[in-house]
């Protein structure tokens, strides 16, 4: 009789012949530690989404449109205001270089997230008192000098910090470039004066008209602060060196732009326009001489086609629906006419280098052409002014030398947006002196505090492949498109052609993010283990627990990760976790190879029961 | 006929289960059939991935259940494919209608099996008693016990069941978890060693509408054992081949495996463990520590099953004084109420002149690790009934005993 004399140890217990416990953690799956099983150990590691990576500020885009999906509108506005001050701003103005770099571009549409956060900027507008509070005061006073994006944001991120933060500006009126650089129809002043005022409500005291180098001196401003963030910008426009450039009528791109948003102009444009250049702020100048009552508006360009302007194609699309010409492939030689402009006399020109950047040549041996107009504007770029600025300071391409961490030297002083980025290969734009403005201020913050800066040596996981993520659960579907005032009525006014999305629309775009490499709680991997190794106790990011006693490896929630956050990571590579066993599975140099040691020794502790 | 791509002799770490992907890509295999059970699964997973990363060109298919997976099979195999299948536990089950046609058909057909215990209820642990329930249908059959062993099994077995001698369907087994989900270093060939191994598979009578045959048609009595005794002469033949081509492979890859028996410190012994598969690891391992303490045990583990080595289980076995037979499988009612095995070891020592005492272990049941101390405690129950000169009883419930 084989069963005589068994018996089932009190542990193993059944409760009824052919009846087994429920396996519930404590008396089924304990028997069972299928941990052991286990080869590939699943982890959640995010990476870093190509958006968050590609905006100037590292914006937490992915984040935020998780957060809109969700419909918590207030957490994502706070969300973004970690990194940027004024949303309502960049929402408008941004060349979003997050929609170049963003991995749903491969796959069908880029998500708009420019409109995402335009939604998030104008809920925060509409909030009686903003989320972003002052930090507990320091003691120590900060000058900004410029109160354009990099001002701004240094100013935001140090009154957060707890400094008494003043700025100083040129101007009437504060706002810098984002005035004085953008039409009213692409960001209407009461939006800026908005975020002005949400500036001056953490603490920021703005004195304008203060002018440095004039109004305030390099060593009053070493005197009177514990620190200087200079963010002058660039604010002296570039000539074409044409002869007779000095007659009536020819206008120069920012300050054409800046006198209107200022309310200083008194320019009153002819019924033939020329603009002269083929970025962004040309395309501006161009549209804005419409609405300035030009009839006629040509844009002469050295790029000898729409595409190598380096200009985003949208606005492109829009100022030529406008009416705007493209000329391409000239440029302008002589300023024509007796004491006020009457023609322009027109070269064929290329650049001479690869980029737009490079200088040009121009081919004097062709028959010029004779253009005729009543204005000419050109905006070919901007140079800074720094005759105020100590020497030792001073770059060869008139720019401020700063170190890698935007200081000036070992002073005090520190340096951000255009004023550094010029020439330094980044293209120069809202988002990056937002950025810059934002880093600078840290840095000043670790300076001030005693403290060493060390650059980020941590690598980042950007993730670009999307083989990375399990594309079958993203169904193609088209971008929410943001409505435009129709082209023919817009030309004329000064309301804004971009409209804004409305919330159904917000949400509807967000929710065609990918998150890519970054936990959604989509719970997916909750729901597909094949066993309850998963647990969660809410759903929400990041708070998904493997319970490596379990887990065998399958992979299959690895596999079916949509967003790729879920790695497979050898278990070898884990110290901790192994169920271990008193067997001899471990003697070749394999998965549980360290057990090895301890192997020699179970033959003897086992040898004394003999 | 499309051949796997060129590559080189590389050592990997890999489990078992990737170990018999890896096979079925060397062999080139022209059909997969799959369908889900662990833990066998992760096979056709690897498979599945070769195929969809190019490495592999065969046909992949998704069966609704087993029953269709072996039937694809067979119907693949007659139209004179290589084909590759598996399963686990409850699954081999359900294909059980499929096992003698193949066999009776003679259709070389392989079949992995990473053996689950059977329910009830949901236990996915190693038993053997899902592969070992079909032994005598037909299908040649054996354990590995390690992920080495079975990359090289898989080989052989298609090697030997496609040789015109034998032309019968294999099923190479390995314990689950032990072996199919435990990694270790293995060995993969040249694909010029493979293939100098392994000709191209040939079927004599193809399912071809050019040359048309009939397979498996309704026949009369008379007609039934002309076929039943071709394929117990095939059964026999196939030993010399199976004896011939573990003689190939050595020279070859240079790997050498007994084709029925490995011995494992018999010299000397007295008292021998006899099992199949991946618990020889261990008891090899509980082996040497008793053999340090002076303890005359040793191990024999059988390689090959089916067919069944009798003459040489009678000639090993019949030199020790009692053999431990550990079953690992379930045998409800059989010759020793215990397992399967004992009944086999007991008949190939009935001619014997000298016959050890034979005793049955349960261990390793529902896909328990045999753990060192029930070694050592199946040790001291053989060596009672040395000094004894009986057994105290034929099966013992390891575990369950004091």
């Amino acid at each position: 009789m084989s069963t005589k004399g068994t018996k089932i140890p009190e542990r193993l217990k059944i409760p009824f012949a052919g009846i087994t416990p429920a396996p519930t953690q404590e008396k089924g799956q304990d028997l069972f530690p299928t941990g052991n099983w286990r080869s590939i150990r699943p982890v959640y590691r995010d990476k870093l989404p190509p958006c968050n990576n590609a905006c100037g500020t590292n914006e937490k885009i992915q984040g935020y449109l998780d957060l809109v999906k969700r419909g918590k509108y207030l957490d994502a506005y706070a969300l973004i205001k970690e990194d940027m001050p004024f949303p309502s701003v960049t929402g408008r103005v941004c060349y979003h270089p997050c929609e170049q770099a963003c991995n749903r571009g491969k796959y069908d549409e880029a998500i708009s997230i420019r409109a995402v956060e335009r939604f998030l900027g104008d809920l925060g507008q509409a909030l009686a008192r903003d989320v972003v509070k002052a930090g507990t005061p320091n003691g120590k006073k900060v000058a900004v000098v410029g109160s354009g994006p990099a001002g701004h944001s240094a100013a935001y991120q140090l009154a957060r910090l707890g400094y008494k933060v003043t700025i100083l500006e040129k101007s009437p009126k504060a706002g810098g470039l984002n005035r004085g650089g953008i039409p009213d129809w692409v960001l209407p002043q009461h939006v800026l004066d908005r975020e002005i005022e949400r500036l001056v409500e953490i603490g920021v005291t703005i004195k304008t008209n203060v002018e440095v180098g004039k109004d305030v001196t390099w060593d009053e401003l070493k005197k009177n602060y514990d620190a200087c963030v200079l963010a002058v910008g660039l604010t002296e426009p570039n000539s074409v060196r044409a002869e007779g450039e000095n007659k009536d009528g020819v206008l120069y791109g920012l300050p054409f732009l800046r006198d209107i948003g200022m309310g200083t102009s008194k320019v009153k444009v002819g019924a033939r326009v020329a603009v002269i250049g083929g970025g962004n702020t040309a395309i501006d100048c161009a549209r804005e001489a419409l609405r300035q009552g030009a009839v006629e508006v040509t844009m002469i360009t050295v790029e000898s086609n729409p595409q190598e302007m380096p200009a985003v194609p949208e606005d492109l699309h829009d100022m030529v629906e406008e009416g705007v010409e493209l000329m391409h492939g000239r440029t302008v030689t002589a300023v024509l006419g007796n004491g006020r402009i009457e023609a322009l006399q027109l070269h064929p020109a290329r650049f001479s280098g690869a980029i737009n950047a490079s200088p040009i040549t121009v081919d004097k041996e062709a028959k010029a052409e004779r253009f005729a107009v009543d204005n000419v504007i050109i905006a070919v770029g901007q140079r800074a002014s720094l005759g105020w600025l100590p020497d030792e300071f001073k770059t060869e391409r008139g720019t401020i030398k700063i170190d890698r961490f935007g200081r000036l030297g070992d002073t005090n002083f520190f340096a951000a947006g255009d004023i550094v980025q010029l020439g330094s290969g980044q293209p120069l734009m809202v988002v990056n002196a937002v950025g810059d403005g934002k880093r600078v201020a840290f840095n000043l913050d670790k300076v001030l505090r005693g403290q060493a800066l060390e650059p980020r040596t941590v690598p980042v996981d950007v993730l670009f492949d999307l083989n990375r993520m399990n594309m079958t659960y993203f169904p193609h579907f088209p971008r929410v498109q943001q409505t435009l005032l129709p082209a023919a009525s817009r030309r004329k006014t000064q309301e804004e052609v971009i409209q804004a999305y409305s919330e159904e629309q917000a949400v509807e775009e967000a929710s065609r993010c990918f998150s890519c490499g970054t936990c959604n709680a989509c719970d997916n991997c909750y729901l597909v283990c094949p066993e309850p190794c998963i647990v969660r106790d809410v759903r929400s990011n990041g708070l998904y627990k493997i319970l490596v006693d379990y887990c065998k490896g399958c992979r299959v929630c690895i596999e079916e990760c949509p967003t790729g956050c879920l790695e497979g990571v050898p278990e070898l590579d884990f110290d901790t976790g192994v169920v271990r066993m008193d067997t001899a599975f471990a003697v070749s140099p394999g998965l549980h190879g360290r057990q090895a040691e301890e192997l020699k020794n179970l033959g003897d502790r086992a040898a004394k029961n003999i | 006929m499309p051949t796997a791509t060129e590559v080189k002799k590389r050592t990997v770490r890999i489990n078992g289960c990737v170990a018999a992907a890896q096979a079925a890509k060397y062999a080139d295999v022209d059909v997969i059939t799959a369908y889900p059970i662990r833990p066998y699964t992760a096979t056709m997973m690897a498979l599945a991935q070769m195929v969809a990363n190019g490495e592999l060109d065969a046909e992949y298919i998704v069966a609704d259940s087993e029953h269709s997976q072996l039937s694809i099979a067979h119907g693949a195999a007659s139209s004179g494919a290589r084909v590759f299948t598996g399963s686990s536990g409850v699954g081999v089950q359900f294909a059980y209608e499929l096992y003698s046609p193949i066999s009776g058909s003679r259709m070389p057909v392989q079949m992995m099996i990473a053996d689950r215990t059977l329910d009830p209820p949901g236990d996915f642990g190693s038993e053997h008693t899902d592969a070992l329930s079909t032994r005598d249908m037909g299908w040649l059959m054996g354990w590995s016990c390690d992920a080495q062993e079975a990359f090289d099994n898989h080989l052989m077995a298609y090697r030997i069941g496609e040789d015109p001698r034998v032309l019968l369907p294999q099923m190479v087994c390995q314990d689950g978890f032990f072996v199919s989900h435990i990694t270790s270093d293995v060995e993969l060939p040249d694909s010029g060693q493979v293939k100098e191994f392994l000709p191209p598979y040939k079927h004599p009578y193809p399912l071809d509408p050019r040359h048309p045959v009939s397979h498996g048609p309704q026949i009369m009595p008379e007609q039934g054992p002309p076929l039943q005794l071709e394929r117990a002469r095939a059964m026999e033949d196939s030993m010399a081949v199976i004896e011939q081509v573990h003689d190939e492979f050595a020279n070859i890859f240079g790997r050498r495996y007994d084709p029925w028996i490995e011995e494992f410190m018999t010299d000397g012994a007295e008292v021998v463990f006899f099992l199949q598969g991946a618990h020889a690891v261990t008891a090899r391992f509980a082996i040497q520590h008793m053999r340090d303490k002076g303890l005359k045990v040793g191990l024999v583990r059988l390689r090959t099953i089916r067919p069944y080595p009798t003459d040489r289980v009678k000639e090993v076995l019949s030199k020790f004084k009692v053999v431990g037979v550990v079953e690992t499988n379930m045998g409800l009612g059989s010759v020793s109420s215990g397992g399967v095995l004992y009944s086999e070891v007991c008949a190939a020592l009935y001619e014997s002149q000298q016959r050890p005492l034979v005793v049955s272990f349960m261990a390793g049941m529902g896909g328990e690790a045999i753990v060192m101390k029930e070694f050592y405690w199946m040790t001291q129950k053989m060596m009672e009934a040395q000094k004894q000169g009986k057994i105290e009883k034929r099966t013992h419930w390891v575990g369950f005993e004091e």
